[in-house]
């Protein structure tokens, strides 16, 4: 019930905003939502690479892996240049909305291929280890791998799927923890793996290729005309060693500060870790399990690697029970990661009005995009049934999306080297100084690396093309249509952030938002006029101080019990702008707007509501700072009722000011 | 707007020790700029322009400075800004002037509220004006004042003042509350 109306000047109505774009994660934390997808492949690439191409496999992986360098050093300039990046910001930014939406929509295809050959290889495995387990349990039962693998994967996929609608701050958390018990996977692994190479020796894998029936696609028969084209093509067969990276780009706006940094330190994180896994691994499984017991293994060869260690049966099965049960985590972690990349990058859709609104719509309690997350999802879980738990299959439809997004990051990035001549905070290496000019040869060569790969696998990877070219159309299509009915219905394209509102009758709400010990409010009211919060994120500890961003609704008169709660065009621009703020510093905010008759009575009332030692302001167009302060003293102190110091800064373009009262 | 310090950003925490506020801010008192003769009963019916111009005539007078309309026309000046009166019922119109060394303080107690002509929501039942150093570093006393005024004029003093018939009284309620 709403209180009657007071005379004087009250705040009558506090709305709380609330957004999952709100909440920031270390780079450790992004790290590994990454990694639960690239690292995963570890477990099914060298199956799938050798049946392509042969027993000399893991030294593709291991150059693919090593590309991964010059490929995450593009997405940390692509991201230090939009903090709402990924592939379709850039490309839009550089070659425009056509080829974003088409670039786009063939990431969409690898999303949806992630989960669900993650979640079905996870399957795969699960019922390797039981049909192992069995006999030495005196069970007389057998799993059919791939029907169990089927039922298996949409389990995951719809676990992953509430995860998701909860929020990113539990999906990562239980990233970190996969990645953790990985590590100690890898160590038991190596460490083991060692000690048989010093039993019985180590076979290296072979250097030639022997391309499989249907690797070469619509080049087969031309086996011995390929030449030195022979080794593109199978570098083409490994490159789904390198999904996962457009979702470091997701990531990137969640990170928390110092972002670039964090960037970096989170790219360096995936490099490493995924060379010396998916790349060891790969040699190992390859030298140290025997020819004819591999092919076995194809669709688990991890399990394979496990049951080929010097030791008993016992410890063999063991190990393989440990391999299995790391695998199913951290393949099920991918479907998580390829769901959160996904709907990042269908969110970037959203925001330039791509997406149906209706898709926008926040989850009532957790804020999270869930009609986005139910698409993904959706064609996960279909994929997954079509296929019927065929690994290889899966893996041949595989990388579409993940080359040809990286052809099109690569060649905006390039372009924009050119088009935007703005001071970068990061550049990618190879740059050649000519006078004034700068030529990034860099970026040039991995652009021609990516798109020859990008060609190559086009001609040979046929049910990836053919699969991939469709689903691509289809998307594509569906953007477009979607595009041109929202523009119709809309004549601003400007995006706005949508804000789940929590609204109260009194101040005391704020309680429930604020946990740390030091409280700054920061008044904001125009859009084009956010300096001072800019500053105020700059310079304030995350860890230690609340930083409440405030905005009042000025209605004159008394009669205020009636204002609705719904956000109008100006605050939802406002707020859109502060989230951004906020992101790019990544740093979390707590957005709050009031509706009040008197501006300096609701931001004195909502400073000491919060218990605010700090209120920051922008240089008024209006007042001069002198009656700000003036007034902001006054009705500091006829509402104050208690001694406690608060410092007044204002803060604009070569203006700040400081003040203790 | 140089009587700021300007500083680099710092974290608050640590904000209120390092505080700029002048030792003669922290330590005043309202009681001790207010005298009995400063301190009016305007007969029924005055309006806020006539308030204000008794009270800076009554201040300047005490002060001994004969330009009061200088004094008035400063602070008439400000009140085409934004408003000073509060929804406690006190007015608080003041100045920053050069030529003075310290505060120069006026209340004028009202018997009968009167709306703020500004803000006709508002009422006036106590009105404080004062004038304060137009000096780089008496800006953050002036502010002092302004909260301290405003804190310590509560709607419970202001009944207490407008029972009150005489000046005398009305001070020692005021001390009384400050000591």
């Amino acid at each position: 019930m709403k209180p009657e109306p007071r005379p004087g000047r009250r705040v009558t109505e506090v709305v709380v905003l609330t957004t999952a774009m709100l909440s920031f994660i270390s780079f450790g934390r992004a790290a590994a939502i990454v990694l639960c997808d690239m690292a995963s492949t570890a477990w099914y690439i060298g199956g799938i690479v050798e049946t392509a191409i042969g027993p000399s496999a893991p030294w593709f992986i291991l150059g693919v892996l090593l590309c991964a360098a010059p490929v995450l050093m593009l997405y940390v300039e692509g991201s230090a240049m939009f903090v709402r990046g990924g592939v379709y910001k850039v490309v839009r930014e550089s070659m425009g909305g056509g080829l974003a939406k088409l670039s786009v929509s063939a990431l969409m295809f690898d999303y949806v291929l992630t989960g669900a050959i993650s979640a079905v290889s996870a399957g795969q495995y699960l019922a390797g280890l039981a049909n192992s387990a069995f006999p030495r349990l005196h069970i007389h039962w057998a799993v059919e791998p791939k029907t169990f693998s089927v039922v298996f994967a949409l389990c995951v996929v719809a676990y992953f799927w509430r995860q998701n609608i909860r929020g990113i701050e539990e999906s990562s958390d239980k990233a970190i923890k996969i990645m953790s018990l990985v590590a100690v996977m890898a160590v038991v692994t190596f460490s083991w793996a060692a000690y048989t190479i010093w039993v019985r020796g180590f076979i290296w894998p072979p250097l030639t290729l022997d391309f499989s029936h249907e690797s070469l696609g619509w080049l087969k028969g031309s086996e011995h005309s390929l030449g030195k084209l022979g080794l593109l093509v199978a570098f083409g067969h490994a490159f789904l060693g390198m999904s996962g990276l457009e979702t470091l780009a997701q990531v990137y706006r969640e990170m928390e500060a110092p972002k670039l940094k964090n960037l970096k330190r989170a790219a360096a994180a995936i490099f490493v870790f995924a060379l010396l896994l998916t790349g060891t691994i790969s040699l190992l499984a390859v030298g140290l399990i025997p020819d004819a017991v591999r092919k076995t293994y194809a669709d688990n060869l991890l399990s394979g690697l496990a049951m080929s260690m010097a030791g008993p049966h016992w410890a063999q099965l063991l190990l393989q029970a440990f391999v299995v049960v790391v695998g199913v985590l951290i393949l099920s972690g991918a479907v998580n990661t390829s769901i959160m990349g996904s709907n990042g990058v269908l969110n970037r859709l959203a925001e330039d009005r791509i997406m149906p609104d209706a898709l926008r719509h926040l989850h009532p309690r957790y804020g999270t995009t869930h009609r986005m997350i139910n698409l993904v999802v959706l064609m996960q879980a279909l994929t997954i049934v079509l296929c019927r738990g065929d690994v290889y299959l899966l893996g041949e439809a595989y990388a579409f999306g993940v080359i040809w997004s990286f052809v099109f990051n690569a060649g905006a990035v390039l372009v924009l080297r050119f088009k935007d001549r703005s001071k970068r905070e990061w550049k990618f290496p190879g740059n050649l100084k000519l006078g004034r000019q700068e030529l990034p040869l860099g970026l040039a060569a991995l652009f021609l690396l990516l798109f020859s790969v990008g060609l190559v696998n086009l001609l040979t990877k046929r049910h990836a093309t053919i699969s991939g070219v469709a689903f691509t159309a289809v998307f594509f299509a569906l953007f477009v249509i979607s595009e041109k009915l929202n523009k119709r219905e809309k004549a601003h394209d400007e995006h706005r952030e949508k804000f789940n509102l929590r609204s109260a009758d009194d101040l005391g709400i704020m309680r429930d938002e604020i946990e740390r010990p030091n409280r700054v409010l920061v008044a904001v009211r125009d859009p084009g006029n956010l300096y001072h919060l800019n500053r105020a994120l700059e310079s304030h500890d995350a860890e230690t101080t609340d930083l409440v961003v405030f905005t009042s609704r000025i209605r004159k008169g008394l009669g205020l019990v009636d204002e609705t709660v719904s956000m109008d065009n100006d605050e939802e621009k406002l707020f859109t702008k502060v989230i951004e703020a906020a992101e790019k510093h990544g740093k979390t905010v707590t957005p709050m707007l009031v509706v009040s008759n008197d501006p300096f009575y609701a931001i004195t009332q909502a400073a000491q509501a919060v218990g605010a030692t700090e209120v920051v302001f922008g240089v008024s167009a209006k007042l001069s700072t002198d009656t700000q302060l003036e007034r902001l003293a006054m009705t500091w102190g006829s509402l104050q009722t208690d001694k406690k110091p608060v410092r007044f800064r204002i803060l604009g373009p070569g203006v700040e000011h400081a003040v203790d009262l | 707007m140089s009587w700021f310090q300007k500083k680099t950003p710092e974290p608050a925490a640590d904000s209120p020790k390092t505080a700029p506020t002048s030792r003669a801010a922290k330590g005043l008192k309202v009681s001790s700029i207010l005298a009995e003769d400063t301190i009016l009963f305007p007969p029924e019916g005055s309006g806020k322009a006539e308030i204000m111009q008794s009270l800076a005539a009554a201040v300047c007078g005490k002060a001994g400075i004969a330009d009061w309309a200088t004094f008035l026309s400063k602070v008439q000046e400000r009140e085409t800004g934004i408003s000073t009166t509060l929804d406690t019922g006190l007015s608080l119109p003041h100045a920053r002037m050069d030529g003075i060394t310290g505060i120069l303080a006026g209340m004028a107690i009202l018997k009968k509220p009167i709306p703020d002509p500004k803000q006709t929501d508002l009422s006036i039942r106590v009105m404080f004006l004062f004038f304060s150093p137009n000096k780089q570093d008496a800006f953050p006393l002036h502010l002092q004042l302004l909260r301290g005024v405003s804190s310590l004029f509560q709607p419970a003093l202001i009944d207490q003042l407008t029972a009150t018939s005489s000046a005398a009284a009305a001070l020692e309620l005021i001390k009384k509350l400050e000591a």
